[in-house]
């Protein structure tokens, strides 16, 4: 037997901000793309299952370090650690390639930020 | 679920995603099979579509060789090449490529990003430029470094310009060749470098010698180059030549000093330099000779010539004086066409024949004015400095009261006041203790 699940929100959904801000770990976990919720310095603070997968990096070991520095140093530079570091209301999407599992992956990276929220996103999801 | 990666390939994994250089394995057709997260960084620039799978299509408008370069070597393994720099504009990034050919199948590629290091090496390199366009091209300035024992290390061309010194002249000598012999037989370049030396940078004006033996006058600043430690290795000196100013300085001097009319001191000037004599003749017993010279039926000479006969007169007076006196000696105009000379060394007798050869000299001398000649004579009071005088202008007004006394004895003529330096109270020798000795005219 298989349940049909319907996702309430995709990558693109204009509401993803606040699903995620409600959303508990394991929804953020059921999600079929990868997600890192951070705290303003960049501090991971939850690394979903897909995201894990994507890696190869287990959400034990990542948790509590800095994404930008410890975890993707990849993404420390102009096109997304410094958008999230300048831009206190972001939510942009950006063409990127990941080396995950050292094999070249093009990428779209959904950044999102709010002023006086509890976390920032880095939403990211396979293109073709 | 999948099973979870077994630690130590999750740990591998992790090294290789937060290693800060990129790391590519790729085949030798250009297909990139592995790389590490800082490789696509580094890469993403130089992709149109984010599309990382060939790293000759990649690297195409940087290395536009490199698919000839793999196919050309020939080895089954070996480097092919190193550090290759790769300038990517776009990116505004000077990238280092090295390439490993690992078996026939396999290269391994690392690629470093040496931007900052670059930009580093341009920084320092355009500051050497630049001081060195400086050092080179100032062109007033004579630029020169100089070893802790003050031989010449480096130099620029201003040394040969103002000082006329070519390259075998100056390199490894010492930089007293610059410097006039100092007067207590120290050179001036030592001081320079021991003040400098102790107080990191010091200064001095004077006289410089440049290489034919003439001078110029210049400023010299030492300052000190420490090394990491800030201890002195040497030292850099610059020299301006400030003949120039030091001339209209010189000039500036002479106008504040001296009397428009006849070149001669005025009468402030005259009278430091009255006191500069008396300080020396208390001090050391150098004595010196007064001589006040009043110039006989001036008032007579005006109404008959007019104001500019007077001044014609005046200016001869001193000309013939400057003729009639040794280096040293000053002609001061006092006040109206009143002179006093001043001769240091000179006394008694000797003031005396001096005053009387000047009474001469004036009494023969043709003074023309307007095709005429105006007859001129003077009357000279004569007074030597003595150490029992108290103050400088005692000596002046001795000389003035010798002046009244040849003027009332008859003008054209030199009169002498003495001190009488060893009076007794108890058994005065005179009672006049300046008693006037008069020298008329043909006496």
């Amino acid at each position: 037997m298989s349940t049909t699940f319907v996702l309430p929100v995709g990558f693109a959904s204009a509401d993803l901000f606040n699903w995620l801000e409600t959303a508990a770990p394991h929804e953020l976990d059921d999600l079929p793309f990868g997600l890192v919720a951070m705290a303003h310095d960049g501090t991971v603070e939850h690394y979903n299952l897909a995201e894990a997968r994507l890696s190869g990096l287990t959400p034990d070991r990542v948790i509590g370090r800095n994404f930008f520095t410890a975890v993707a140093p990849c993404t420390n530079n102009f096109m997304v650690a410094y958008r999230f570091e300048s831009e206190p209301e972001l939510d942009s999407v950006v063409d990127y390639v990941f080396t995950f599992r050292l094999a070249p992956m093009k990428v779209r990276l959904r950044l999102l930020q709010h002023h006086g929220a509890r976390h920032m996103y880095l939403a990211v999801d396979k293109r073709d | 679920m999948d099973a979870r990666p077994a630690p130590a390939y999750e740990e591998l994994l992790e090294f290789l995603y937060l290693t800060p250089v990129g790391i590519i394995k790729f085949r030798p057709d250009g297909q990139i099979e592995l790389a590490n997260p800082m490789a696509a960084q580094l890469l993403m620039p130089l992709s149109e579509d984010g599309d990382l799978s060939d790293l000759y299509v990649l690297l195409a408008a940087v290395a536009p060789d490199l698919r000839a370069s793999v196919e050309r070597f020939l080895p089954t393994a070996g480097p092919i090449c190193d550090d290759r720099r790769l300038v990517v504009l776009c990116a505004r990034k000077i990238l280092t490529l090295t390439i490993n050919k690992i078996n026939t199948g396999t290269l391994m590629a690392v690629i470093r990003d040496i931007t900052r290091t670059v930009e580093q090496e341009v920084r320092i390199f355009d500051d050497q430029q630049r001081f060195r366009a400086i050092f080179d091209n100032i062109r007033d300035y004579a630029i020169y470094t100089v070893s802790l024992d003050g031989r010449v290390e480096e130099w620029n061309r201003t040394l040969s310009r103002i000082g006329g010194w070519e390259p075998a002249d100056v390199t490894g000598a010492p930089i007293s060749i610059f410097f006039p012999p100092g007067q207590a037989g120290k050179p001036q370049s030592s001081a320079l470098l021991e003040h400098a030396l102790q107080y990191g940078s010091a200064e001095f004006e004077g006289w410089r010698v440049r290489k034919d033996g003439s001078r110029f006058w210049g400023d010299s600043a030492a300052t000190i180059l420490p090394d990491r430690e800030d201890k002195a290795t040497g030292f850099v000196i610059i020299t301006r030549d400030l003949t120039e100013r030091k001339l209209r300085e010189d000039g500036l001097v002479a106008q504040a000093t001296t009397d428009p009319l006849t070149g001669a001191l005025n009468r402030r000037a005259g009278e430091a330099r009255l006191d500069d004599l008396f300080s020396r003749l208390q001090r050391s017993g150098q004595t010196f000779a007064v001589l006040m010279i009043d110039c006989d039926h001036f008032k007579a000479v005006n109404d008959r010539w007019g104001h500019s006969g007077g001044d014609k007169v005046l200016v001869s007076l001193v000309e013939i004086c400057r003729d009639r006196l040794r280096d040293g000696d000053a002609v001061i105009r006092w006040g109206g066409e009143e002179f006093v000379l001043l001769l240091p060394n000179a006394h008694g007798e000797n003031a005396v024949l001096v005053a009387e050869r000047l009474r001469q000299s004036v009494e023969v001398a043709t003074i023309e004015y307007n095709g005429n000649t105006i007859p001129v004579t003077i009357s000279i009071g004569v007074a030597t400095a003595d150490k029992a005088d108290v103050r400088a202008e005692e000596v002046v007004q001795r000389a003035d009261e010798a002046m009244y006394r040849a003027k009332h004895a008859g003008r054209n003529q030199v009169a002498e006041t003495t001190v009488t330096i060893f009076v007794t109270v108890s058994a005065p020798l005179r009672s006049d203790p300046h008693p006037p000795l008069c020298y008329s005219r043909g006496s």
